[in-house]
């Protein structure tokens, strides 16, 4: 009889569990680096059969089949691996290729965030999409919570944050990394630029006299410090080589993602450190 | 037309020291602070010499390869010379190759860009001498097979080389350092030595290669001649800064218009307007989106094509 009774609520479990599983996608596409870490960060990362070239990030999406770039995904890659949802940012993504996708009746879900004021409320969307609102409510306070504690530094810094080297281009406004560099204090010398990522006058970059100076290198960049020394011998007279306040920080702020909040705690530490 | 020239080359002065001083700050070299000092040392004076050395070794070649090719529509690039600097430039940005540290890539361009100038040569070359119409197609059909290895290398790739890559391919100013300086000089100067010690014998080449052979030139040995002294220019240019578009094909029309056609002024004509239009192209590159940068190869051909286009309305400009 005890028996009977564990093999009925078994079969019930499994008959629920199998209906709740209906209910979510069970085979995601991410199609952004940002949307494949916040999916994994989620704990969803299990259900994600499919990632761009770029995804390096958790280590896990390394291990997913590719779909080609960002901005150039193959559909033929994406239909074949049969998704019930395919992830998308308006942040890089081609419009068309969503367009396409429902052509051929798969669900799509595009991301409309661009600044990381934006990014609560996209996870929270995403959260709902993929059925994993936990992770993704979790995900939300997490950035709400370093945004809300985060006390901009009195009298901080000029800084100047380095995408590439050569030729050099800055980290401009409209970006994750000067919202963060602004939040965290430091006044950013690209912050007139008139785009978010531009090739910065090497002029300007000596007469503004910064004051630190980050250099992202993140993957595939191990080689940032040989690329970087002649910039920085040409940037030696400012007050961030002679004081030797040059960085090196990992990609964390180039993704409007779940890493922005760790990315934001390494450019802080590091400014501090040097004080 | 040799006061054309002179006014040309006092043009070209005040078009250097405008360059000079101004910029996204103006700097006024009898008072300088520290920190002006170092910006006009160590960032505008090499931009200026490198734009002004690559301006002048695209147009002066263009002159002197539209002259040889009889071909109004021949650019130095056309020899396929830059793809091959290109190709190797690129595979060596995207393999990450730093065997000459900073000098790599440049190194690499040259190299690259004196290869399929050999290539070239070599398929252009027939019975003692150089065939014009043999070279342009061969530079042609080169060009386009190199193109295609580069972008075969570049749909496969996906690194931060890519990005690097790209970068240097719409090659602009923005990092010239006095590293380069003396090698391209020195490479520049050698082959527009050539080119004008050679531009009587161009000059009869422009009335036909019996007329030439009649004057006393062998005009398959001055082509190949020139060829070299316009492959030198090219590839040192090219591996100075990158690809800058529409100097090597127009400038040399526009100073035809102004100097005319004989090639012992046309060709100092069109290396100095060569230089001057590289160098104010990039003055403004440097100097309206401030603090960003526009590549001086966008400006050269925003300012200098409705120039060209005047001239082109106004006077006979293939005629002349």
């Amino acid at each position: 009889m005890i028996r009977l009774v564990i093999v009925c609520i078994a079969l019930l479990a499994a008959s629920a569990s199998a209906s709740m599983a209906q209910a979510r996608p069970m085979r995601i596409v991410t199609l952004a680096p940002s949307m494949t870490e916040a999916v994994f960060a989620m704990g969803a990362g299990d259900r994600v059969v499919g990632v761009t070239d770029f995804c390096d990030w958790p280590e896990e999406a390394r291990t997913r089949p590719r779909i080609g770039g960002m901005s150039n995904p193959s559909i033929e890659a994406v239909i074949g691996l049969a998704p019930d949802l395919v992830v998308m940012t308006m942040d890089g993504n081609p419009r068309e290729f969503e367009a396409r996708l429902r052509e051929f009746g798969i669900k799509t879900f595009v991301s409309s965030a661009k600044r990381i004021a934006d990014l609560p409320d996209a996870y929270r969307a995403i959260g709902r999409e993929i059925g994993a609102p936990e992770g993704a409510e979790a995900l939300a306070r997490e950035l709400e919570a370093a945004l809300s504690a985060e006390a901009p530094m009195a009298d901080g810094p000029r800084a100047l944050f380095v995408v590439w080297p050569e030729p050099l281009m800055a980290a401009g406004p409209g970006t994750a990394i000067h919202d963060v560099m602004t939040l965290i204090g430091l006044r950013n010398i690209a912050a007139d630029s008139p785009i978010p990522y531009p090739k910065f006058s090497l002029e300007e970059a000596l007469m503004r006299m910064p004051e630190v100076i980050f250099l992202g290198s993140g993957s595939g960049m191990e080689n940032m410090g040989k690329i970087a020394e002649n910039l920085l011998s040409r940037l030696a007279s400012t007050p961030a080589v002679r004081n030797g306040r040059v960085y090196y920080l990992s990609d964390s702020l180039y993704r409007l993602g779940p890493r922005i909040v760790p990315g934001m705690r390494e450019m802080r530490r590091a400014v501090e450190a040097g004080r | 037309m040799r006061a054309r020239l002179a006014m040309a080359v006092l043009g070209g002065c005040a078009v250097l020291l405008a360059a000079l001083v101004l910029g996204p700050t103006t700097i006024l070299p009898w008072s300088m602070t520290d920190v002006e000092r170092q910006v006009m040392l160590s960032i505008r004076l090499p931009r200026v010499a490198v734009g002004a050395l690559m301006g002048a070794a695209l147009g002066a070649s263009g002159a002197a390869l539209q002259g040889m090719l009889r071909n109004p529509l021949a650019d130095p690039y056309i020899l396929g010379l830059s793809s091959g600097a290109t190709l190797a430039a690129a595979g060596g940005l995207m393999a990450g190759l730093t065997f000459l540290g900073p000098l790599t890539i440049p190194a690499l361009a040259f190299g690259g860009a004196m290869a399929s100038g050999l290539i070239v040569g070599v398929m252009g070359y027939r019975g003692g001498g150089i065939w014009p119409e043999r070279l342009l197609l061969a530079g042609i059909g080169i060009g386009f097979m190199l193109s295609a290895g580069l972008m075969l290398m570049m749909s496969l790739s996906s690194s931060e080389g890519l990005k690097r890559a790209v970068l240097w391919i719409f090659g602009d100013l923005g990092i010239a350092g006095w590293s380069l300086v003396p090698m391209g000089g020195v490479l520049i100067g050698i082959g527009m030595g050539l080119a004008l010690w050679r531009a009587r014998a161009l000059n009869t080449l422009m009335l036909g290669e019996d007329l030439s052979h009649s004057l006393g030139f062998n005009p398959r040995r001055e082509a190949g001649v020139l060829f070299l002294a316009v492959g030198l220019m090219t590839a040192a240019s090219v591996s100075l800064g990158g690809m800058i578009g529409f100097i090597g094909l127009l400038v040399p029309h526009i100073m035809r218009a102004l100097v005319g056609p004989d090639h012992r002024v046309l060709i100092p004509a069109a290396a100095v307007g060569g230089g001057a239009l590289l160098v104010v192209s990039d003055l403004i590159g440097r100097t309206v989106a401030s603090p960003a940068e526009i590549p001086a190869g966008i400006v050269t051909a925003l300012i200098g094509a409705p120039y060209f286009l005047y001239l082109l309305r106004r006077r006979d400009i293939l005629g002349a």
